[in-house]
């Protein structure tokens, strides 16, 4: 498969996965650091017969992605962290109704408006559980501009495959870097199943996931948030059919954790092992290429959640996990519930990088 | 083939009150959309939260029961990624005013070919007869228990201040008008809103002396005031009561819209 | 055609007395057994589209049929030879 070479940004890499995987509709509101998703996507998205629209807050293009989905389009949106606080009530309708979609949440300083312009990662409790009740969703986490354009590729065939809102939580510092990628010739596109005709449309097969049954194709569906049955009525006051669904729901994701687990493990027999996503991973590959003497182990994930533990137990011989985020220890508390080794949580505010002198010291300090 | 057809019989009968202007409304629309021989399969009903809301339930095409307020942005994403899709869009007054009256205006503005049909009865029915921002001042309900001292919105007014294409407003009394307004509004490119004035009997009515269904009715009735006659007022000088409406269209224009079927 | 108020969907609302314009309607009596007084037909000989629907090959009016909240009222085909009031007028 041959590939060309391109020096993107990494906003520009996600808007170029998302063509490539066929994105359709893209339904924005321009917040920093996302803003050059958008406008990538408002440039190039009607020459390729797709639509474009600029909405008028994050709430109506969570709504409109939503509405766009059903129609069959795949569909996106990307934001950060004072619209992502806005989109949760719609979240949690795709995840309800089980819609496919891509959201970008290019994180920033927080709380509030917090820093615009600076780096962070502190959306990653609220990604999982930041609308109200129990639902269950995929997040991916890019470090290099590459993982950018194949994280978006593969959050598209997620997405459709598990009807399931699907979140690419990149930060600013990956969204705004410049960095040589390889863009392949063409990419893997896994489509929506179809719903059989007779099927009811929310009757879930063995792997837990309904046929989708388009708008406009004869299936007359009637889609809610409300609590549903399996042919889509709402049935609000059914204490069972309430637990069957949610239940449903949350083991759709969780129960396939390992079929969609992306990470890599690197020195699996340390007694130190680093686990980073996104932009503290080049900070910790950076440690581990000026340390090559010591004993120094790293699990760098791509898929956050569902969170795969089972990677934890790969590392038979660990002492202490280092876990360095731009948050106050987010994915470490994950962490710290599957393992019985110290988990030593490396937080950094601000907005700068991890520096390699950081990651050290706490090393030093656990001889 | 008559309205009848396109309701899912078998969750019929609804759960609207006995008597509830809502399923007067549903009907007409039916009987427009019916009379403008358009396919179950090609039709998409999109609506928020609350009494109103609760119709695209009761028929028989592809449907999309949204957020509080939001029914218009879920809307916008199917009309504009699927133009072919006829999409008609059932909300109330809290639905549309309140939470979703940023979604409204910038709907108007874009003029999106939707087709808007806003039962407006005045109040939060579903959630027990709460204030809305339509409540007549001095009109009782649970959270205005001294009378309502806001100035209510005029919805119509709204619309076409933010240039939607067709605006026009009867009451459930005025079943063949409203018909043929929802007629109207489904033929005309762009937005078109018809907003519907719908007796609460259990939450309104029940709270400001209509005792019976047919006392409210007959309310909506007298204080109609047709936009003829409105005008012919205006032009002799006489003196509009304050508590009378006018029904009627009151907007048709052809400014340029969005998303229309190719 | 002969009009039918169906009993398991009235509410007893009464708007259909209210808006038909040949008054065909009157108020019932007899609760039934959900407990509703459902309208009756007081003068069905006057209702236009029971008349005429064959006639114009359309329906007529229908008011009723639209302002009922509950999908009650429909019309439905006679019995052959059914005896029903004929009113001629002038």
């Amino acid at each position: 498969m041959t590939s060309r070479l391109e020096f993107w940004q990494g906003n520009t890499a996600c808007a170029e996965g998302a063509l490539a995987a066929g994105c359709t509709f893209f339904g924005g509101y321009p917040i920093t650091p996302s803003t050059e998703i958008a406008e990538h996507m408002a440039a190039k998205l009607p020459k390729k017969g797709g639509v474009f629209i600029q909405m008028e807050d994050e709430i109506a293009s969570m709504a409109s992605i939503i509405g766009a989905s059903w129609t069959g389009a795949r569909a996106m949106t990307a934001t950060s962290g004072p619209g992502f606080s806005l989109m949760m009530e719609n979240i949690g309708f795709a995840a309800m109704t089980e819609t496919p979609c891509v959201v970008v949440n290019v994180q920033r300083g927080g709380p509030s408006t917090g820093q615009p312009t600076m780096s962070a990662q502190g959306d990653m409790m609220q990604v999982r559980f930041g609308s109200h009740g129990d639902y269950a969703i995929i997040a991916l986490c890019p470090a290099t501009v590459q993982e950018m354009y194949e994280l978006t590729v593969k959050a598209f065939n997620l997405a459709d495959k598990y009807r399931v809102p699907v979140f690419l939580m990149a930060d600013e510092t990956i969204g705004h870097m410049r960095e040589k990628i390889l863009i392949p010739d063409k990419v893997e596109r896994v489509g929506r199943k179809p719903l059989m005709r007779g099927t009811l449309p929310f009757k879930a097969d063995a792997d837990l996931i309904p046929g989708f049954g388009q708008f406009g194709t004869g299936h007359h569906i009637h889609v809610t948030g409300l609590t549903h049955d399996e042919r889509g009525y709402p049935c609000a006051t059914n204490p069972k059919l309430h637990a069957a669904l949610v239940q449903r729901l949350v083991d759709k994701i969780e129960t396939a954790r390992y079929e969609m687990a992306d990470y890599d493990i690197i020195n699996p027999e340390s007694s130190k092992v680093f686990i980073a996503y996104g932009a503290p991973v080049r900070t910790v590959q950076q440690v581990m290429h000026d340390n090559k003497d010591k004993d120094i182990g790293f699990l760098r994930l791509r898929t956050v959640w569902p969170f795969p533990e089972r990677a934890l137990a790969r590392f038979r011989n660990v002492q202490e996990f280092f876990v360095p985020e731009m948050n106050l220890g987010q994915i470490a508390r994950e962490i710290e519930r599957h393992v019985k080794v110290p988990v030593i949580s490396i937080p950094k505010l601000g907005g700068e990088l991890h520096t390699p002198a950081d990651l050290v010291a706490p090393l030093e300090a656990h001889q | 083939m008559s309205f009848e057809d396109w309701y899912r019989q078998d969750r019929l009968p609804h759960i609207y009150c006995a008597g509830c202007g809502n399923g007067t409304i549903i009907n007409c629309t039916l009987a427009a959309i019916d009379q403008m021989g358009w396919k179950k399969e090609e039709t998409v009903f999109v609506s928020g939260i609350g009494c109103s809301s609760r119709a695209p339930g009761y028929i028989l095409t592809d449907s999309l029961h949204t957020t509080h307020g939001r029914a218009l942005a879920f809307a916008t994403g199917v009309k504009m990624a699927n133009p072919c899709l006829n999409v008609v869009v059932f909300t109330g007054d809290g639905d549309l005013a309140a939470i979703g009256g940023n979604h409204f205006i910038h709907a108007c503005r874009r003029n999106i070919d939707l087709t808007v049909v806003c039962m407006n009865n005045q109040i939060y029915g579903m959630t027990g007869g709460q204030g809305s921002p339509t409540t007549p001042i001095g009109c009782l309900s649970s959270t205005t228990p001294f009378g309502c001292a806001e100035t209510p919105f005029d919805l119509c007014e709204l619309a076409t201040a933010a240039g939607a294409n067709y605006v026009s407003r009867w009451t459930s009394y005025h079943v063949k008008e409203l018909e043929k307004a929802v007629r109207s509004g489904l033929e005309t490119p762009g937005f078109s809103f018809i907003e519907a004035l719908v007796q609460c009997p259990t939450a309104f009515g029940r709270r400001n002396k209509f005792r019976q269904v047919a006392d409210h009715v007959e309310y909506l009735r007298t204080h109609s005031l047709l936009k003829a006659k409105r005008d012919r007022m205006l032009e002799s000088g006489e003196k509009i009561p304050g508590d009378m409406f006018v029904v009627g269209e009151l907007t048709r224009r052809n400014r340029p819209a969005m998303g229309v079927k190719p | 055609m002969k009009l039918a108020i169906d009993e398991t969907r009235c509410k007893g609302c009464n708007l259909c007395i209210k808006v038909c314009p040949y008054k065909i309607f009157k108020e019932g009596k007899n609760l039934n057994r959900k407990g509703i007084a459902i309208p009756e037909l007081d003068r069905p000989e006057r209702c236009a589209n029971c008349r005429l629907q064959y006639l114009y090959g359309r329906q007529i009016c229908g008011v009723c049929q639209l302002i009922c909240p509950d999908q009650a009222i429909h019309w439905v085909e006679e019995e052959p030879y059914e005896p029903h009031k004929v009113a001629i007028e002038y």
